[in-house]
């Protein structure tokens, strides 16, 4: 599904090189939950845009769902990221002059569907964060957990291929954090994959995998001990 | 793929910026239009043919001092003189000219016993030289014969028999009529006279009295009492600053007796009679000009401001898989929006602009392609003034999704 083979990333400013990323390899498998820990500053975040081509890397190479992005143009790089990925973001990044509708909708518009594939993407999507209720509700007008679970459906409607979450409840309380760390995974029973940045252990503690970021390298990759049945029958079903 | 109903609604969430600059745009129509048309009814006004030769013509006047000045005299010697000057291709005394805003007028009727006169004239004393110094065309008659030129006095009140008039004036006297021969009166008291010939076009002296600007009426005779006598002379072409010097030079050798005085081109008389003109033209351009730099900026302002408050919103959108060209049609398309609101109230507001203008300043009403050419300006100005902000939204990297806060 997404595969870094001895990628680097080195940030230059006109004083110093920061070394965000070396040798940095990882293989993220198909239905895969995968955690990401590690210290401030060590990479996390420049991991996840550059696997949500947000940014450019400097060497290595980089596949996502098998296709090679070394050396893709600009609009190359947009529209395979509106296809394949799904960004859930610390902020929720809601914009805030549109409803939830219009919100959801935002990146279908940039795919391209037409209007009635749309508002049935859009309705489902809210459906099934439990927010049908509210599609004509603006942002401001929501709970920070609900706002997470607008994000969530705007990363869902246009059915990725993964989720990339950086610490998707960094700015929740523990209640509503619980509350959208429960519907990742239920997500990922149903299927999804997803690539998830957080500081808390007790919630990588729940995810299938956790990867352990130090200095910009993959110091630890070990498996979830507790495999729950479900998600493996999920996704099996899924892919198979 | 132009998101107009999210952009809409977005916007109508921030009404204060629409209606600021949305109000803007629409005074800027409304000015801009109804100051473009006013420029060009002056310049309608400006452009109009005088009927004579404006380039190679010139006045220049003459005043008797003395006791035993005699001016009958005075004009016949001098006119002898200028017509053997060489570089001078024709002069005439003549009582006024086009141009000046000075002259005489009177009311020409058709029938003894009307009230009220037909139509005003401007009336032009000139002798069998007159409209060939000016250069005006005759297109029907005759000229007048120089057995016909006699002088006038304070005392005369009879007109002669034959007139020329300009054919506006025929026109307006017999519509679809050969207005040789026809008689009138200046004077209802007198006989009447008849014309005898038809000049394509001479203006009255006063361009801004549209009610007889164009009507006009010779006389075959030269004002001979007083002491002072306009000349107006054609001179060779391209000589005509030249005679001018030596005309007043020739004129006060001649006879010391009097004061020359006066030369003036028909250039410079059409100059100042349309200064006021020229100066409100060029008062309106200027408003014109920065009322649309003044707009274009503060779209600039404006646009650039978004840009940057919503940073974070455009790395968002990127992240969300929007190309660079979304990003800036995004950004073209929400001025597009916002200067269409501000052109439907700023149609209104130049039609009621115009409406007013034509209750309190006769102006006539705006021909309807002004305010339609006005929005498309309008339209053009705010996408090229939103492209430089727009431009730098297209380059904000989709990390700023993440990386800022
Ligand atoms: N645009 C940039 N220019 C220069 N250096 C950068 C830039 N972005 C990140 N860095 C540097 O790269 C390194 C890795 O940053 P990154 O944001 O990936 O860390 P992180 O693991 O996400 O940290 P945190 O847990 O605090 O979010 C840091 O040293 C950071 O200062
Ligand atoms: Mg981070």
């Amino acid at each position: 599904m997404l595969k870094m083979n001895h990628l680097s990333k080195v940030y230059r400013t006109h004083l110093i090189e920061t070394h965000a990323l070396r040798d940095f390899s990882i293989h993220v498998r198909d239905g895969e939950f995968v955690a990401v820990t590690g210290p401030s500053g060590s990479g996390k975040t420049t991991f996840l845009n550059i696997a949500g081509l947000l940014e450019q890397f400097s060497g290595g190479e980089y596949f996502l769902d098998g296709v090679d992005v070394r050396g893709m143009n600009d609009s190359a790089r947009s529209r395979l990221r509106n296809e394949k990925i799904g960004f859930i973001f610390q902020g929720f990044n809601l914009i805030p002059d549109l409803n939830l509708f219009d919100n959801v909708d935002v990146p279908l518009r940039y795919r391209g569907f037409n209007a009635a594939e749309r508002k049935r993407r859009i309705e489902d999507a809210l459906a099934r964060v439990g927010l049908s209720a509210r599609t004509r509700h603006y942002p401001s007008e929501l709970s920070g957990g609900q706002q997470q679970r607008v994000a969530i459906a705007r990363a869902l409607a246009g059915s990725p291929k993964i989720l990339l979450a950086d610490e998707p409840t960094g700015n929740l309380d523990t209640q509503m954090a619980r509350g959208v760390m429960q519907l990742l995974e239920e997500l990922h029973a149903e299927g999804a994959t997803i690539l998830m940045v957080t500081h808390d252990p007790e919630l990588a503690a729940r995810a299938q995998r956790n990867v352990h970021v130090i200095d910009g390298q993959v110091v630890d990759i070990h498996a979830e001990p507790r495999m729950r049945g479900l998600g493996v029958v999920a996704a099996q079903a899924a892919h198979g | 793929m132009l998101e107009l109903r999210p952009i809409l609604s977005a916007l109508m969430r921030s009404k204060v910026s629409l209606v600021l600059i949305g109000l803007q745009i629409a005074l800027t129509l409304a000015i801009v239009c109804n100051s473009l048309f006013i420029i060009s009814e002056r310049a309608a006004l400006m452009n109009r043919p005088s009927g004579i030769n404006e380039t190679d013509t010139f006045t220049v006047g003459s005043i008797g001092f003395g006791a035993d000045f005699d001016l009958r005299a005075s004009i016949a010697e001098d006119l002898a003189m200028l017509r053997g000057l060489p570089g001078i291709a024709d002069v005439a005394a003549i009582n006024a000219t086009p141009l000046s805003d000075g002259g005489w007028s009177q009311g020409i009727s058709l029938d003894k016993d009307q009230k009220s006169p037909t139509a005003p004239t401007a009336l032009y004393l000139t002798d069998e030289h007159g409209l060939n110094a000016l250069g005006a065309r005759i297109v029907a008659g005759r000229n007048f014969r120089p057995d016909e030129i006699s002088g006038r006095t304070r005392q005369s009140l009879a007109w002669p028999p034959g007139l020329i008039m300009s054919r506006a004036l025929a026109d307006k006297l017999w519509p679809g009529q050969d207005p040789i021969g026809k008689s009138f009166y200046i004077n209802v008291e007198q006989a009447p006279s008849t014309v005898i010939g038809i000049v394509d076009r001479l203006q009255a002296p006063w361009v801004h009295k549209q009610r007889v600007v164009e009507l006009s009426t010779v006389v075959p005779q030269v004002v001979s009492d007083g002491s002072f006598v306009r000349y107006l002379l054609r001179a060779a072409p391209g000589q005509r600053d030249a005679m001018m010097k030596r005309v007043e030079a020739r004129l006060a050798e001649l006879n010391p007796g009097r004061i020359v005085r006066d030369a003036k081109s028909i250039e410079k008389l059409r100059a100042d009679v349309y200064a006021e003109d020229r100066a409100m033209m060029i008062i309106l351009g200027v408003v014109i000009a920065s009322l649309l730099i003044i707009t274009a900026l503060g779209i600039v302002g404006m646009a650039s401001f978004w840009v940057t408050q919503r940073t974070k919103q455009i790395g968002t959108r990127r992240a969300l898989g929007a190309t660079r060209g979304a990003i800036l049609r995004h950004f073209l398309a929400e001025n597009f929006v916002i200067t269409s609101f501000g052109l439907v109230a700023g149609t209104l507001l130049a039609y009621g602009f115009n409406a007013w203008l034509i209750q309190n300043y006769e102006t006539a009403r705006m021909p309807w392609y002004y305010v339609p050419a006005g929005c498309v300006t309008l339209w053009l100005l705010g996408q090229i003034a939103v492209l430089g902000p727009a431009r730098r939204a297209s380059r904000v990297t989709p990390a700023m999704a993440t990386r800022s806060v």
